[in-house]
């Protein structure tokens, strides 16, 4: 049956050649469509979680999109934050997002910041000590191409670059807190505090005595930041699923077209092989071998391209992240090979139920 | 001839007031109107007839490539046209070869592939001979197994359906008309084949034809005209003679 199929396929390269290929772009676009957005997702829980600290805490109908938030909190807050039972460090943030370089830029305080955070490690210069001064991630610095002591044009006003961290805290560019509620119009505000419970406590009892003392605030566990990014994304999950689909259906329709086709023209080969006393089972596992056979090409295809894809966008975008999980390749693999049995279903069944007396007399 | 062996044999092909009627739209055609005949094991018979007189009709039927509009088709004692179409399936697979007029070799497949694919479907293991390269070796193909049907002659291509078709050994060996597309000196070795089969192993073997020639090599003719039988006994020096008076 193996040799039947292959040279089936050999026999007709350009259409075999067009399936695989449409196969292999269904899977490029689930992989690289959910890679970005999912990869983006990723990255924004894994750069607020590298903030430090234990908690966030929001205005309780803040987002944990960052972007979306206005800075509404009085910084004052922070004392009342540190009198709480358990509570180590606070420190409050200023997110703003510029619309015109699409990304977000952080406002800290740099001395309650290191409170929090003890993972920043510069690989250029050091912490900004003055107003007009900014520091950047390694990202930021490799994609604008900016180094110690570069200017840089941030809301309307000129900036020096201070220094250069590993990427992975916060935003992708940092700058005075001061300065940012300066230029964003909102003095002695924040977004949100991060806090740091004190070194043995217990994290369940903090968080309580938190939701104690701040009812109607939002306060986030930074264990739970991920889930809750992944959960609270608006359209996410319809997304993924309208991905999925749009995939499955590629599979599909040109499984069904690519099996019709060619069912139709091997009618009088299903005959012999009826006249032969191939059985309806074995007429229906040899068409939908044919396709299995096509989508495993397209979805390795698809890996492949998907490569290639990602590899074009970081060279354009180096600052995009781009976060393909073993899970995502697997079900798109999946998503390949059901849209094509699938596909493959209704001319296998019409092949096995053909008539074999005209199934020879068909020229 | 192995006449008298026949008639020590069982019967393995009995047809019984078979009746075909195709429905072309609203209206009826049809192709046989009440066949009867047995053919004994062994036996090696040629079905002849003009045109259009139910001659392949009647082949698909013992086939089993069709069903009936009446009547029964006993084949090795089993009613085939009562049974369902996976068991008919099942009994062409294990009991019937198939030889066409156009060879219908699968075009992609080598002539030594075509044969395995058949032991495949038929199961192998069922010709005592041996595998496909033996028998294309007894056919003197052995240097065109892998060659492809577009490759091979007609008379080749034939030959190697008739291969195919008994790989497996089936009880009986169907043949429509496999000689129509063939030159005289291709049509004597496919004929001188199928006796071959027939006299070495005992083959059962039922031709549909318009040759003559053809026919002279079964043992015994059925004349077929207008879907109804016209002389089911006949022998085949007797049917030459009255079709050439």
């Amino acid at each position: 049956m193996f040799k039947l199929i292959l040279q089936n396929l050999r026999q007709r390269p350009a259409r075999a050649l067009v399936s695989v290929v449409a196969v292999a772009l269904g899977v490029v676009l689930l992989l690289v469509s959910l890679g970005l957005s999912y990869g983006q997702l990723m990255d924004t829980a894994q750069r607020t979680k590298g903030i430090g600290g234990d908690f966030i805490l929001q205005p309780s109908d803040a987002s944990l999109f960052f972007a979306l938030n206005s800075g509404n909190l009085p910084v004052k807050v922070k004392r009342v934050i540190e009198e709480v039972e358990g509570v180590g460090a606070v420190t409050p943030i200023l997110a703003k997002f510029l619309g015109d370089k699409f990304h977000l830029i952080f406002g800290i305080d740099p001395e309650s910041f290191s409170g929090v955070n003890q993972d920043l490690s510069f690989v250029a210069g050091k912490r900004f000590s003055g107003p007009r001064e900014v520091i950047i991630d390694t990202i930021y610095a490799n994609s604008k191409q900016l180094s110690v002591g570069d200017p840089i044009q941030l809301l309307g006003h000129q900036f020096t670059v201070a220094g250069v961290f590993r990427q992975g805290t916060g935003a992708r560019v940092l700058l005075p807190l001061n300065t940012l509620q300066e230029l964003n119009g909102t003095p002695e505000k924040a977004t949100m505090f991060f806090i740091r419970a004190k070194e043995g406590r217990s994290l369940e009892q903090v968080y309580d005595a938190l939701q104690g003392r701040f009812e109607n605030y939002r306060i986030t566990k930074a264990a739970d930041l991920q889930a809750m990014i992944m959960d609270s994304t608006p359209v996410f999950k319809q997304f993924v699923s309208a991905m999925v689909f749009i995939s499955v259906t590629i599979s599909f329709l040109i499984i069904l077209l690519a099996m019709y086709s060619t069912i139709t023209e091997r009618t009088r080969e299903i005959g012999i092989l009826k006249a032969l006393g191939a059985s309806r089972t074995y007429i229906i596992q040899l068409i939908l071998n044919e396709s299995l056979l096509i989508c495993v090409a397209g979805v390795v295809l698809g890996f492949g391209l998907t490569y290639v894809a990602i590899q074009a966008i970081f060279a354009v975008f180096p600052s995009i992240p781009v976060t393909i999980t073993l899970f995502w390749r697997v079900a798109s693999a999946v998503v390949a090979l059901a849209g094509g049995l699938l596909g493959a279903l209704y001319p296998a069944i019409k092949a096995s139920q053909m008539d074999p007396v005209r199934a020879l007399g068909y020229e | 001839m192995n006449r008298d062996r026949i008639t020590r044999k069982r019967a393995v092909v009995s047809v019984e007031d078979l009746q075909m009627i195709y429905r072309v739209g609203k209206v009826e055609v049809p192709a046989l109107r009440g066949v009867d005949f047995t053919i004994q094991a062994g036996e090696f018979v040629a079905v002849m007839g003009p045109s259009g007189c139910g001659k392949s009709t009647l082949l698909h039927l013992i086939g089993g490539l069709l069903k009936p509009t009446a009547g029964r088709i006993l084949i090795d004692g089993v009613d085939i046209s009562s049974v369902s179409d996976v068991k008919r399936t099942e009994i062409r697979r294990l009991k019937m070869g198939f030889v066409f007029q156009s060879y219908n070799l699968l075009s992609t497949l080598t002539a030594k592939e075509n044969i395995e694919l058949a032991q495949q479907i038929q199961g192998s293991g069922r010709y005592e001979e041996g595998s496909a390269r033996e028998i294309l070796q007894l056919l003197g193909l052995e240097e065109k197994m892998g060659h492809t049907p577009s490759e091979l002659s007609g008379g080749e291509q034939q030959r190697v359906a008739i291969a195919r078709a008994v790989i497996s050994r089936p009880a009986i060996l169907l043949a429509d008309e496999p000689t129509g597309s063939l030159d005289s000196e291709n049509s004597r070795m496919v004929l001188d084949m199928l006796q071959g089969l027939n006299e070495m192993y005992g083959q059962t073997i039922i031709i549909i034809t318009h040759d003559s020639e053809a026919a002279s090599t079964a043992d015994r003719t059925i004349e077929m005209r207008d879907g109804k039988i016209r002389n089911r006994d006949q022998p085949v020096l007797y049917a030459m003679e009255e079709k050439h008076s």
